[in-house]
């Protein structure tokens, strides 16, 4: 028992960050991302063109996804948000990435050239960007304010959800009351804490099934993310019912995520491969369409535009990056702090 | 070779199997729960028994409250669905009785999350329910059907049912339809001859369906965050929510050695119930 002390489950894997590695076919790529997060068109394409398989597996949460990584599960590509992307580079989870070797990779916004989570960028590529705001049925509710204050309208009350995952309900909380979206002050989570059990009443539920939900007519108000409307309307009859709230009144999480190599990755030669062919300009478009969120890639800045032009809301520019409200990597008793306080608000 | 030996020997595939996969990842999560977290979230072990003390919180109070109690309104709706049902198949089903039987299991081969999924779309807001409902010009935007405590408690109901009719059906089968005879012989009326002859006769089928809808129901979590609202968190919710989105792993674990334990009474307690009852037919 004493020599296990010292044990940890799923230790993480040991390997050397800086292998040098090459875009060229070097076997099937195991590819590890949210479910409907790529447009399944190209991933099929991208077969053909490679003559490769892409053996696909799926995580429905940041921790879901470390868990599989740490317990030395060997993916070629993953797609960790910003904050997950610093986390691993910190633990040496991440391979470099031979930029120079790109050939699409100039096509990538200059913000991400050395931005906060990766120094240098030298881990990650940009995939998507994100931004978290309200999602509602225009059709049967006229009086939503754009400020968090929707999540308690009183006209949508049984029908309003919001999104189960403790990062995100306390944001709305924070930015609704004022103060930094990120805050570790105990004071100021309590009140968090005592808005979002005080909207328990008016809440159909927690909830990250949002297209279900919205689609299915259970949900009046939905606290969603960009692409999430997209979806809901390609599946709709009346798909300018169901619009979009950016929260600029108050702020908003924005967002971006990114595909990365684990070290321990056994064909990363196809998994950068599969990296230039996303970046291509017209993958990127067509991505974007079926996706509906936006990547940081001047190839799809047209397709983007068009998707937006009858909704400007789901837009994510530079801009909002720079200075908008990103999700930081919190040290583990705040991180603590946050999900207790969550934890409270669910069982409370 | 001898009996004993090759008993002993038949025993031997289910006995391996019983430790390597259930023994010994039970060990592991008692003593994951005795650890403690790294600071990158990983579990490490250790000797902490203060999260145990943690368990006993008074935040987690109404939470395994409620936990017991959709559990035992599952096993009472289940027992009052899945009694009659059982019984016709076992006293009247004649030849059709494996087919009766055949067709009542059929439904559970499909995944539990599936099933419960389906009961989303059947009850939605606008959903197949609620369609006709609004074509008849009962509702204008849909009933809230899902989203309830009795949503939750119909989807555990709907998830178990067959853990209680076919231990229920094993034992009114097995009874021997002479003692009913024999009731009216003496008199009973139909209630009557069910309360003193086929009740007690067919008693460890309903103690043992009771077990086996109580114990996975109170520790069930697909059913109250597909069908639950705020309000419906269970038990088994929290455990998920510690191990995966807080990354709590020795908390979650101390979680489940507690409501397993608290399980493990009530199976001492079915055993003991049914080691006598055999004892008493044996005689």
């Amino acid at each position: 028992m004493g020599g296990l002390a010292a044990c940890g489950i799923g230790r993480g894997v040991q390997g050397d960050t800086n292998r040098r590695i090459e875009p060229k076919v070097d076997g099937d790529l195991y590819y590890f991302n949210y479910s409907q997060y790529i447009n399944p068109q190209l991933i099929k394409e991208f077969q053909k063109k490679y003559d490769v398989r892409v053996i696909e597996s799926y995580f429905d949460s940041m921790e879901g996804m470390m868990a599989k990584l740490r317990a030395g599960n060997s993916y070629d590509v993953v797609f960790p948000t910003a904050e997950y992307v610093q986390r691993l580079v910190q633990q040496e989870q991440l391979l470099r990435i031979p930029r120079d070797k790109l050939e699409n990779i100039d096509n990538i916004y200059g913000y991400f050239d050395d931005p906060w989570y990766d120094p240098d960028s030298a881990h990650s590529v940009p995939y998507s960007l994100y931004i978290t705001g309200i999602g509602y049925r225009a059709d049967i509710l006229d009086n939503m304010t754009g400020s968090w204050n929707d999540l308690a309208n009183e006209e949508a009350a049984g029908r309003i959800y919001v999104l189960d995952d403790y990062q995100e309900a306390l944001a709305a909380g924070n930015l609704r009351n004022g103060f930094d979206m990120n805050t570790v002050v105990e004071d100021e989570l309590e009140q968090t804490k005592e808005w979002l059990t005080s909207l328990k009443p008016l809440l159909r539920g927690f909830s990250v099934d949002t297209i279900t939900n919205m689609s299915s007519g259970n949900a009046w108000i939905q606290h969603l993310w960009n692409g999430d409307i997209v979806n809901i309307r390609y599946r709709v009859d009346d798909p300018d019912a169901y619009q979009f709230k950016k929260i600029t009144q108050d702020g908003f999480p924005v967002g971006s995520d990114a595909f990365a190599i684990p070290v321990n990755a056994q064909h990363p030669g196809t998994a950068l491969l599969f990296i230039d062919f996303m970046l291509d300009p017209r993958n990127a478009a067509r991505n974007v369409e079926w996706n509906g969120y936006p990547m940081p890639n001047f190839g799809q800045d047209e397709a983007f535009a068009e998707l937006a032009k009858g909704d400007p809301n789901i837009v994510v520019t530079v801009e909002d990056l720079e200075t908008g409200d990103q999700f930081a990597n919190l040290p583990q008793e705040d991180r603590e702090l946050w999900t207790n306080t969550f934890l409270e608000v669910k069982a409370g | 070779m001898s009996e004993n030996r090759f008993a002993h020997l038949m025993l031997l595939p289910a006995g391996v199997w019983l430790l390597l996969l259930f023994a010994v990842p039970l060990g592991i999560v008692l003593a994951v729960s005795l650890g403690t977290t790294d600071p990158v979230y990983q579990a490490v072990y250790g000797w902490h028994p203060e999260n145990f003390a943690d368990v006993f919180d008074p935040l987690f109070g109404p939470i395994l409250l409620r936990s017991l109690l959709y559990a035992l309104a599952t096993v009472v709706l289940c027992l009052l669905i899945g009694y009659p049902v059982a019984y016709y198949i076992a006293r009247f089903g004649g030849r059709w009785k494996t087919l009766l039987i055949a067709i009542v299991v059929l439904p559970f081969l499909v995944n539990y999350l599936i099933r419960t999924y389906a009961w989303v779309a059947i009850l939605s807001d606008e959903g197949l329910v609620n369609g006709v409902l609004e074509d008849v010009g009962l509702t204008e935007h849909g009933i809230r059907f899902v989203n309830t405590p009795w949503a939750v408690i119909g989807g555990l109901v709907y998830g178990y049912l067959a853990f209680m009719i076919l231990p229920l059906y094993a034992a009114l089968d097995r009874m021997d339809p002479a003692l009913i005879e024999a009731g009216k012989d003496l008199y009973g009326n139909r209630w009557q001859t069910f309360r003193h002859v086929t009740w007690p006769a067919a008693f460890q089928g309903v103690a043992a369906g009771c077990v086996l809808v109580f114990l996975p129901a109170v520790g069930d979590f697909v059913s109250a965050q597909l069908l639950g609202g705020p309000d419906t968190y269970m038990i088994g919710n929290l455990i998920q929510q510690e191990f995966l989105e807080a990354q709590n792993w020795p908390f979650g674990a101390a979680l489940t050695m507690v409501m397993m334990g608290f399980l493990l009474i009530w199976m001492l307690v079915y055993l003991r119930s049914a080691a006598r009852a055999s004892r008493e037919t044996a005689l």
